[in-house]
C-alpha cells in the first residue's frame, strides 16, 4: 500500500484488486488516481445506489430523472424546468466563504450545462449551536456571505431556504444549494458524447492545483489535520462564471453543441468518462492542450484537479470555429483538448505518448458496496423517554420557543440575498413557506426545501417522510400542486451499520411518500462521512427534500397578512407527538419521545383538499404547522401581520392530554387558515368531504396572542413576541436589532 | 505609552488563485497595451495604530488579534505583520 499512500488514495485493497482483475494488469499511478477520484463515494454512489433504486423516477412531467447533472421537467408550451441539489459541506467546513460560494457556482453550472438558464437558488444550511459556539457563528456568517456574494454577482436570486442549528453540526456544517433553471425543450443538451469525430472542448478557468483531491477529500472524514488540507480549497470567481453562463447558453444557439458537462467532483477524469460511458463512445485527449495555471503540473494533477468554473463541450466536428467565436467574444478561455472515438475507452496522451487507455465504463462505474444496516440499540429507549413535566408558565415557554434560533426569524439571512434579480420572484422569502416564481409561459412554480434532523435522529423513516410532507405542505399552501422532488441525503460514515440503518430507513420513508403521493424524484445527492473523527460523532441524519409545485395562477394567496375580524381555522388533528420537537429539545433539553408519524392515505386526501380550498379562493392565507407547532405558527402569523388573535384551544381537534402538547406538538398534516369573509363554512364542508378534521378555532383581533382552554389562559403581547422572534439571530451575530 | 504603526497584509496563499488580480492584469493592464505585466496579486492592507511598550509587543498584540478574531482564514490566506515608520 506504499504507493497508495504516496498518492493519498482512499481506495480499499479490494477495490484495487477488482481494478487489477478488470484491467488484467497492474494499474499505473495515473489510473489509480483517476479511479480513486471516480470511485469515491462522492462521485460513484457505491454505497447508496442499491437503495436509491427504491425512489420512483417516472411521472407525467418528467423528461429526465436522476443520473444527469439536473432533472428535467416538462412545464408545457415547449418549455422545460431543470432542477438539481448539491452540497459543499466539507469545503465549507474549512473555508466557509469560498466553500459555500463555490458550491453555488457548481450547481449553477449543473443547470447551465443542461442548456437552461438558472432562475433561482434555495439554500439549506446546518450549523452547530450559534448560541454557544463562536466557531459556528463564524461558519454561519461566512457561509451566508459566500452564498450571497456569489448569487448576487452572477445575477441569480436566492429565493428561500431553511436552516437548523444543532450541536452535532459543530465540526460538520452542511451547506446545500438547490438550483432551478428554465429553457426551451428544443435547447436541451445532455452530458453525452454520442457522435464519433466530435471535438471535446474545455472552456473556462485554468486547471490548477486548487481543489486537488477534492472528491476523495469529500469522502474522507474530517480530522484536525483537515485544517492543513490546503490544496482542497477552491477559490470562487463569480464573474468568470457569469461569462461562462452567457457564452455557453449562446453557443447552444448554434445547434453545434451536442454535449455539455460541468466539471466538478473528480475533475476531467470524471467528466470525460461520464460523457463517453453515457454516450456509448470513447474519448481521447491530449494533456498539453489543457490550459494550466502552473506549468509543472503532473498528469495526475491535471486529470483530477477540481479547479472551478470549467466545463466540457462536445462540438460537432467541423464547426469548432463557429462555437469558438462566441467564447472569444465573452473572453472565455477555450481549448480543443481531444475528440470522441468509437473505442469506448478514455485515452489520455501527453505530447503524443499514451499515458493510459482505460475502459470508460470501468472508470464511471465503481463496484457496489453492500453495507450492513443495524438498528441502533438506543432507538427504542429514546422513543420511550417519559414526557417532561408541563411548565407552569406557558407564556414564558412560548417566548423561549420563539427565541430558539431554529424558530426565530431568518430575516438576518435572507435580507443578505438578492431575491428579486431577474424579476421572476412573485412570492419572496418571509412572505410564505414556499417561494413562487413566474415561468415564461405564465405558469408559476412554487419551490421549497425542508429538513428536520431532530425527527430523523429519533425515527429516520417517519422523520424523512415527514420532511417530504412538510415541503409539500409549504408548496400546497401557495396553491401549487407538487409535481417532482429532489432529495439530499446527508449522513455519517456508511461503514457504521447504525449510520447505514438510518440512511436506509430515510430512503424508504422518502420513497414510500413519493410512491403514495405520486411525486417522482428527479435528482438528488448523497453525502456521507459527515462526522468528526476526533470525537467520533456523526451528524444527526439529515435528509433534505426539495419539492417543486406547479400552478396556473397565484393571485389567490399572495399575502399572508391577517385582517382584523377574520376567522382562523385549523385543518388536521393534533396528536401528542413531541419526540424531536423544538419544545422538547429547546425548552426541556430532552432528546427522545415519539416522532410525528406520516399517514400516507391521509396525506393523499389532504393534498386534494388544500388545493381545492386554494383554487376556490376560500382562504386568505394558509400556513403549515411544523417546527414549534400550533402556537409558533400562529405567533408568526400574528407577528408578520401586526395583529393579535384569540384562540379557543377547546375547539382544536386533538387527542392530547395536556395543554403544552396541543400548543407545541409537531404532528404532520396540519394547516391554519384565515378564511375569507363568509367562507368558513365552505372550507369546513370541503374538509369534511375529504374526511379532514377542520374547526374554527378563533378570530383575528387586538394586540395580544391569546389561547384559552376552559379556565386556563395564555396571553402574550404581540410586541413582546415580535421582539423575541425578530431579534434572536441578529443579536447572536452581534448586529443591532 | 508609545504608539506603533503596524501594517497587516492579508493575501491568498501563493498556491491559491486570485481572480481579482487576474482580472486587473488581463482587463485593465494587458488589454490596454501593458503586455510587460506578467502577474498581479491583490491583497488587503490594514494600517493599525497600536499602543504598546515596544514594537515587538505591538506586533504580538496584532498577531494574536488577527488569529483570535479570525481577521483572516489561515486555510486560505497568509497574514504578514510589519511595523512601518509614521
Amino acid at each position: 500500500m506504499e504507493r497508495e499512500k504516496k498518492l493519498r488514495l482512499n481506495l480499499t485493497e479490494e477495490e484495487v484488486e477488482s481494478l487489477r482483475k478488470a484491467l488484467g494488469r497492474e494499474p499505473n499511478d495515473l489510473e489509480l488516481a483517476m479511479i480513486d477520484a471516480e470511485w469515491s463515494e462522492h462521485c460513484s454512489y457505491k454505497s447508496s445506489k442499491p437503495l436509491l433504486k427504491l425512489l420512483p423516477t417516472q411521472g407525467k412531467h418528467v423528461i429526465l430523472g436522476p443520473g444527469y447533472d439536473a432533472g428535467v421537467l416538462d412545464i408545457g408550451d415547449g418549455y422545460v424546468l431543470t432542477a438539481h441539489i448539491e452540497s459543499h459541506n466539507h469545503p465549507s467546513a474549512i473555508d466557509p466563504y469560498g466553500g459555500a460560494a463555490t458550491g453555488v457556482g457548481g450547481i449553477l453550472r449543473d443547470i447551465i450545462c443542461m442548456g437552461t438558464r438558472p432562475i433561482a437558488l434555495l439554500d439549506v444550511l446546518r450549523f452547530g449551536s450559534i448560541s454557544v459556539s463562536s466557531h459556528s457563528r463564524w461558519l454561519f456568517k461566512h457561509v451566508v456571505r459566500g452564498i450571497s456574494d456569489y448569487g448576487n454577482c452572477v445575477g441569480v436570486p436566492t429565493v428561500g431556504g431553511e436552516v437548523e442549528f444543532d450541536e452535532t453540526f459543530e465540526r460538520n456544517c452542511l451547506v446545500d444549494v438547490v438550483c432551478f433553471g428554465v429553457g426551451k425543450k428544443s435547447d436541451l443538451v445532455l452530458a453525452e458524447a454520442r457522435h464519433v469525430g466530435d471535438s471535446i472542448i474545455l472552456i473556462g478557468g485554468l486547471t490548477g492545483r486548487d481543489g486537488l483531491h477534492g472528491s476523495s477529500f469529500a469522502s474522507a472524514v474530517l480530522t484536525e489535520s483537515s485544517e492543513q488540507d490546503r490544496s482542497a480549497v477552491q477559490i470562487p470567481d463569480p464573474f468568470a462564471e457569469k461569462m461562462i453562463m452567457e457564452a455557453t447558453l449562446e453557443s447552444i444557439g448554434t445547434g453545434r453543441v451536442r454535449g455539455l458537462k460541468d466539471l466538478g467532483g473528480g475533475g476531467l477524469s470524471c467528466g470525460l468518462s461520464e460523457i463517453a460511458d453515457k454516450g456509448g463512445t470513447g474519448v481521447e485527449i491530449e494533456l498539453t492542450r489543457v490550459p494550466l495555471s502552473e506549468e509543472d503540473m503532473h498528469p495526475i494533477e491535471i486529470m483530477i484537479s477540481e479547479s472551478q468554473e470549467r466545463m466540457l463541450l462536445v462540438v460537432e466536428g467541423g464547426y469548432e470555429e463557429e462555437v469558438a467565436k462566441i467564447f472569444r467574444k465573452y473572453g472565455v478561455r477555450y481549448s480543443i483538448i481531444g475528440k470522441v472515438t468509437d473505442d469506448k475507452h478514455v485515452t489520455v496522451k501527453k505530447a503524443g505518448t499514451v499515458l493510459t487507455k482505460i475502459r470508460a465504463e470501468l472508470l464511471a462505474n465503481a463496484p457496489i458496496i453492500y453495507r450492513r444496516a443495524e438498528k441502533p440499540k438506543n432507538i427504542e429507549s429514546l422513543a420511550n423517554t417519559p414526557r417532561p413535566d408541563e411548565p407552569h408558565d406557558l407564556e414564558k415557554t412560548l417566548l423561549q420557543l420563539l427565541s430558539l434560533p431554529n424558530i426565530a426569524s431568518k430575516q438576518w439571512i435572507y435580507e443578505q440575498y438578492d431575491h428579486e434579480v431577474g424579476l421572476k420572484t412573485v412570492i419572496k422569502p418571509g412572505q410564505a413557506g414556499a417561494a413562487v416564481l413566474r415561468l415564461p409561459n405564465n405558469k408559476f412554480i412554487a419551490v421549497r426545501a425542508d429538513g428536520n434532523s431532530k425527527h430523523c435522529y429519533l425515527d429516520p423513516y417517519h422523520g424523512a417522510a415527514g420532511v417530504f410532507a412538510e415541503a409539500c405542505r409549504n408548496v400546497l399552501a401557495v396553491g401549487a400542486k407538487p409535481i417532482a422532488m429532489l432529495d439530499h441525503l446527508q449522513f455519517g460514515d456508511p461503514s457504521n451499520p447504525e449510520v447505514f440503518w438510518a440512511f436506509s430507513e430515510s430512503v424508504k420513508g422518502i420513497a414510500d411518500y413519493a410512491k403514495n403521493l405520486n411525486i417522482p424524484c428527479i435528482g438528488g445527492k448523497v453525502s456521507f462521512y459527515n462526522e468528526d473523527k476526533v470525537s467520533g460523532k456523526a451528524i444527526k441524519p439529515t435528509p433534505v427534500v426539495a419539492v417543486i409545485g406547479l400552478a396556473d395562477a397565484v393571485e389567490t394567496l399572495k399575502s399572508n397578512r391577517l385582517r382584523v375580524g377574520s376567522r382562523i381555522l385549523i385543518l388536521g388533528e393534533t396528536k401528542p407527538e413531541l419526540g424531536g420537537s423544538e419544545y422538547y429539545e429547546g425548552i426541556h433539553g430532552l432528546v427522545g419521545g415519539k416522532v410525528p408519524k406520516v399517514d400516507f392515505e391521509y396525506e393523499k386526501r389532504l393534498h386534494r383538499c388544500v388545493l381545492k380550498i386554494v383554487s376556490l379562493g376560500l382562504a386568505k392565507s394558509l400556513e403549515d404547522l411544523s417546527k414549534g407547532g400550533l402556537a409558533t405558527a400562529l405567533a408568526e402569523l400574528s407577528i408578520k401581520s401586526g395583529v393579535g388573535m384569540k384562540i379557543d384551544l377547546n375547539k382544536v381537534p386533538n387527542t392530547c392530554e395536556r395543554l403544552d402538547e396541543i400548543l407545541f406538538s409537531e404532528t404532520h398534516g396540519r394547516f391554519v387558515a384565515e378564511a375569507n369573509v363568509g367562507a368558513e363554512d365552505r372550507i369546513k364542508r370541503i374538509a369534511a368531504s375529504f374526511n379532514i378534521p377542520c374547526e374554527i378555532i378563533g378570530e383575528v383581533e387586538g394586540e395580544y396572542l391569546s389561547f384559552e382552554k376552559g379556565v386556563k389562559k395564555i396571553k402574550v403581547q404581540l410586541r413582546e413576541l415580535e421582539d423575541t422572534w425578530r431579534c434572536t439571530i441578529p443579536k447572536l451575530m452581534g448586529d443591532e436589532c | 505609552m508609545p504608539q506603533f504603526n503596524i501594517n497587516v497584509i492579508i493575501e491568498n496563499k501563493p498556491t491559491i488563485r486570485d481572480p481579482e488580480g487576474e482580472v486587473i492584469m488581463r482587463d485593465l493592464m494587458v488589454k490596454n497595451g501593458y503586455t510587460q505585466i506578467k502577474g498581479v496579486r491583490t491583497a488587503k492592507l490594514l494600517k493599525i495604530v497600536v499602543e504598546a511598550s515596544s514594537s515587538q509587543e505591538a506586533k504580538q498584540i496584532v498577531s494574536k488579534m488577527c488569529d483570535e478574531l479570525r481577521i483572516y482564514n489561515p486555510v486560505v490566506s497568509i497574514c504578514s505583520i510589519e511595523e512601518t515608520g509614521a
